[in-house]
């Protein structure tokens, strides 16, 4: 298999992209469909910035062949408004002061995302784990941890 | 580390044999989750020429109780998977206490057990509940399969015994005997890094005499080891303190560790000594339990 014209399924939407095998999914997201709000940093898998949810599972976009994910439902951190309304979990973060530099929160919010679907009423321990492998360098994660269990109680309520 | 791949080409069969007629060693590599192999090809530690992906053959993504056998999983099967399958949490504590250790969520939603045992590196979590459970390694190869306990499977750091054509399809897992009790000890610099030194302990007891003992090491060697003379000594003795500390300081004796840059040789061994003995300490509390 060579070049060939996939198709992917990004927030909801259908992208038809010319690829090669080995490229990543995250260069995909960034530079063929120009979803920029996926960060590239560790490129190891040490820090989950690149984080994306596939068929809602959290993974690494950096370390996943783009040609692997044809057809599943990708999640990015675009897709998390609605419209101009942010998700409950970015209003959230931004509420109570868990975004710094900003460069870990995508992935942060998608780990978020991925915890908050399985159980809606985490402990501060459940989301340190949830979120043990996504890296903040400014905010100390008290913040972040903040941050997640409001997003818990208001989407719990419906919002 | 490179930001892009350098070009190959990609194969999805459907069924094992074809795959296994593509494998050939570092040139044709088997991708499951590609938490390794990816993060190996931006390196350029490994550059093969072609990678055939094993996430279109169906039915290899099992985590399955197997009668009196015990447990099996198979290739596909991710380290969260196991981690949260209830028939691992009731025939295989050890082995989930383990993964549990690893704390990365995407490495394991993404990440296969049996992809982190094909790695072989000696810091693996997984591999030392294992060899601890006696467990074996179904490999099928073009017109052949065997099945080896997990102790002939690592050969030395980043080798198998897996030749060229062959892949690992399944790991069995035996049930074990009542009166049994398990721990995992992990030392490492920060929650999220490899060991430094871990060991997986496995213990059977009868009226408070140690009838088996099964002590697995990792990090202290080319490959995960078990310390067969502190197994020996334990066997028929009273699981108290004296028994407890002669075996995890033999077991310190069987470690060969090196020093580099997350811990020296001589860390490792005292770390081997005090892990062990918590181990022990802890497997015996649950064999009792
Ligand atoms: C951030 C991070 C943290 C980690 N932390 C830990 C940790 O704390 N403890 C720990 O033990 N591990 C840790 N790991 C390692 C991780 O568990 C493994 O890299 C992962 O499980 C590999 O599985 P995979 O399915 O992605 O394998 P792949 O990357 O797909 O494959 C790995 C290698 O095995 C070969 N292979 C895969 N499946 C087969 C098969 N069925 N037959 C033959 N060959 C095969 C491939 O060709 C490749 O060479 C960590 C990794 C990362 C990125």
């Amino acid at each position: 298999m060579g070049k060939e014209i996939a198709n992917f399924i990004v927030n909801g939407n259908e992208y038809e992209v010319i690829i090669e095998p080995h490229m990543l999914l995250i260069d995909v997201l960034r530079d063929e469909m120009g979803l920029m709000g996926t960060k590239y940093a560790c490129g190891a898998g040490d820090c989950g910035s690149c984080t994306v949810l596939i068929d809602g599972k959290p993974s690494f976009s950096c370390l996943t062949l783009a040609v692997t994910a044809k057809g599943k439902n990708i999640l990015t951190i675009e897709g998390m408004a609605d419209g101009t309304a942010l998700h409950p979990i970015q209003q959230a973060f931004v509420e109570k002061g868990a975004v710094q530099c900003g460069f870990c929160t995508p992935g942060m919010v998608l780990s978020t995302k991925a915890l908050l679907d399985e159980n809606s009423e985490p402990t501060r321990d459940d989301v340190k784990t949830a979120l043990a492998g996504n890296l903040c360098r400014c905010t100390g994660y008290v913040k972040i941890v903040d941050a997640v269990e409001v997003a818990a109680g208001t989407m719990r309520e419906g919002g | 580390m490179h930001r892009v791949l350098l070009p190959f080409e990609f194969f999805e069969p459907t069924t094992i044999k074809e795959v296994v007629e593509l494998v050939d060693g570092d040139k044709v590599r088997v991708l499951a989750g590609g938490v390794d192999l990816v993060l190996k090809m931006r390196r350029r530690e490994i550059l093969p020429e072609k990678v055939v992906s094993l996430q279109k053959v169906p039915g290899l993504d099992y985590v399955e109780g197997n009668g009196s056998a015990g447990l099996k999983f198979g290739a596909l099967a991710t380290l969260t998977q196991i981690e949260q399958s209830e028939v691992v949490m009731e025939n295989c504590a050890l082995l989930r206490e383990a993964i549990s250790k690893i704390v990365s969520v995407q490495t394991k939603t993404m990440g296969t057990a049996i992809g982190n045992l094909c790695v072989a590196t000696p810091a693996s979590d997984v591999a030392p509940p294992l060899y601890a459970m006696g467990a074996r390694i179904k490999i099928v190869g073009v017109d052949a399969e065997r099945e080896i306990p997990i102790e002939e499977f690592f050969v030395d750091a980043g080798k198998t015994a897996l030749g060229p054509h062959e892949i690992v399809t399944e790991i069995v897992v035996p049930s074990l005997p009542s009166g049994s009790g398990g721990a995992f000890m992990k030392l490492s610099k920060t929650a999220e890094d490899i060991a430094k030194v871990n060991a997986a302990v496995m213990v059977t007891l009868a009226d408070g005499r140690c009838e088996d003992a099964r002590i697995a090491l990792g990090s202290v060697a080319p490959t995960p080891i078990r310390a067969i003379g502190a197994e020996t000594m334990m066997k028929g003795q009273k699981m108290d303190k004296k028994t407890i500390e002669e075996a995890s300081a033999s077991a310190a004796e069987a470690a060969t560790p090196i020093s580099d840059i997350r811990s020296t040789a001589e860390y490792r061994k005292e770390m081997v000594r005090i892990l062990v003995k918590d181990a022990l300490q802890e497997a015996a509390a649950r064999a009792q339990a």
